[in-house]
Parts: structure tokens; C-alpha cells; sequence
């Protein structure tokens, strides 16, 4: 009973600041309600007895992504007017695509069997940390795809220093 | 009781979300953003998939931390070529980069 007050508490706080941050006319104000859509997703994760990746998404996502996001939007900051309309002349379409696309996807999982093993569900077996599961699949099962996203995350940080230092170089 | 059906409809929820807010923001940091809430629905499916049907490999949440630093890279560029792109021609507006259109 608990978990279900839980969860629809947290999915009501998801669903509103995201359409909040969509629909919000001041750019600053979205990327603060995108990170209440994002801390409503992490205590989604930790219900789900993901604490690591509740974590994760704390420290990685309302931690580095909001916050690069909020002073790039500092830094533009002339352009952005409080004021600007914010919103193209697509909304008709956009609402249309959205609309199927989550119909399409609600009735497929209404639809599916799911098999047996959804009925030992979350509730009632008891929630375990996986965090030492995980950290071994890294090591072990997943350890390419692992050093791989290294050297992703590398060539993303020279690239960015690349691309944003360039024309600096330029005016000299 | 919970079941899986509740998170992934929350995800395809979230989902409509990003994709509407994707196509119409003007502003390309909003659009930025915007993928950012789609990512997450699918961390949300992800997590969930591995929780009420794979708990004994966690392969849903190994897939979520991947996911995760390639939104965290992806996140980076785009807002690297913006700025770069603001410097130059002072337009943030997605309508308006139309440099490379013919």
C-alpha cells in the first residue's frame, strides 16, 4: 500500500515538472524543472531497489548534465530573452506524434503476456542491493563494452575542448 | 501491488514527453533537454526490465550505467557545438542555424 502511494506520488511529480519544462517559456526555468524530473526518476530507481543507480543518476545526471546545461545557459544569456516565444510552429504535429507513440507503446504492454516470473514481483520479494552484482558483471561479462565507454568519455572531452576553443585560437 | 506494466507506461509517458518537447522547442538547449527526458524513460524500462524479470544479472542496470555516460558524452558535444556555434553567429534558435541548408 505504501509502494503504491509512493510510486503515483512520484509519478505525478515526474510527469508534471516534465511537462512543466517542455511547456515553460524561460529556458532557465526548464532546467530546473528538468531536475526535479530527473530526482523524481532516481527515488523511481531507488523504489526499485537500484540504489546504486539512483545514486548514479544523482551525482551524473542533476550533478554534471544540469548544471553544464544551466551555465551554458548563463552563458548565452543575451539571447535567451525572458519573454521569447519558445515553442515553433510544430505543436499540432508534435501532439499527434507523441500521442501515437505512447498509445502505441501502452497498448503493446497491455497486450503482451508477460509470463510467470512478473508474479514474484518486487513487493514481495524483499529488495537486495545489487551494487556488488553489478560492479562484478563489469569486471567480468561486460568488461569490453566497459573500456569502451572510457574511451568514449575521452574522445568526448578532448572533442568538446576541441570545439569550444577553437575560434579562440582563431582571433589571435 | 506494482507491476511491470506501472513503470513502463510512467516510461512511455516520459517518453511522449521528450519527443514532443524534442519537436517543437525552439531553443536548441531546450531541445538538448528534451533528450534528456526521453533517455530517461528508457533508464526507467531499463531498470524495471531488469528488476521484475532478470534480477539475478542486473543486465538492465549495467545497460543503465551505459546509458548514462553516453547521455553524459552526448550532453557534452551539443552543448559544446551550441556555445560554439552562439560565438560565431550569436543564434541559439534551432530555425535559425539554417547555414547548412540549401
Amino acid at each position: 500500500m505504501v509502494e503504491l502511494i509512493l510510486f503515483y506520488a512520484f509519478a505525478g511529480v515526474i510527469i508534471f515538472s516534465a511537462m512543466l519544462m517542455v511547456l515553460s517559456r524561460n529556458i532557465f526555468h526548464s532546467a530546473l524543472f528538468l531536475a526535479v524530473t530527473l530526482l523524481g526518476v532516481a527515488a523511481l530507481f531507488a523504489m526499485m531497489g537500484s540504489f546504486f543507480i539512483a545514486g548514479i543518476q544523482v551525482l551524473l545526471y542533476i550533478g554534471a548534465v544540469v548544471v553544464l546545461t544551466i551555465f551554458v545557459i548563463n552563458l548565452t544569456k543575451q539571447v535567451i530573452g525572458q519573454d521569447a516565444p519558445q515553442v515553433n510552429e510544430h505543436v499540432i504535429p508534435a501532439i499527434i506524434t507523441s500521442l501515437l507513440a505512447a498509445c502505441l507503446i501502452i497498448l503493446a504492454v497491455l497486450k503482451t503476456d508477460w509470463g510467470t516470473r512478473i508474479a514474484q514481483s518486487v513487493a514481495q520479494t524483499e529488495l537486495t542491493d545489487n551494487t556488488a552484482l553489478i560492479g562484478r558483471q563489469l569486471l567480468t561479462n561486460f568488461v569490453i563494452p566497459f573500456e569502451v565507454v572510457s574511451v568514449l568519455l575521452l574522445a568526448a572531452l578532448i572533442g568538446a575542448i576541441a570545439i569550444v576553443s577553437r575560434d579562440k585560437e582563431a582571433e589571435k | 501491488m506494482i507491476t511491470l506494466a506501472h513503470y513502463i507506461i510512467l516510461g512511455a509517458i516520459l517518453f511522449a514527453i521528450g519527443i514532443f518537447g524534442v519537436i517543437t522547442r525552439r531553443n536548441a538547449i531546450g531541445i538538448l533537454m528534451s533528450l534528456e527526458l526521453i533517455f530517461n524513460a528508457v533508464n526507467i524500462n531499463m531498470v524495471a526490465f531488469s528488476r521484475f524479470l532478470t534480477p539475478e544479472g542486473a543486465y538492465g542496470e549495467l545497460f543503465t550505467i551505459f546509458i548514462i555516460t553516453v547521455a553524459a558524452a552526448e550532453s557534452v558535444l551539443g552543448l559544446a557545438i551550441i556555445l560554439a556555434i552562439y560565438r560565431k553567429r550569436q543564434v541559439l534558435n534551432a530555425d535559425e542555424m539554417n547555414l547548412m541548408k540549401w
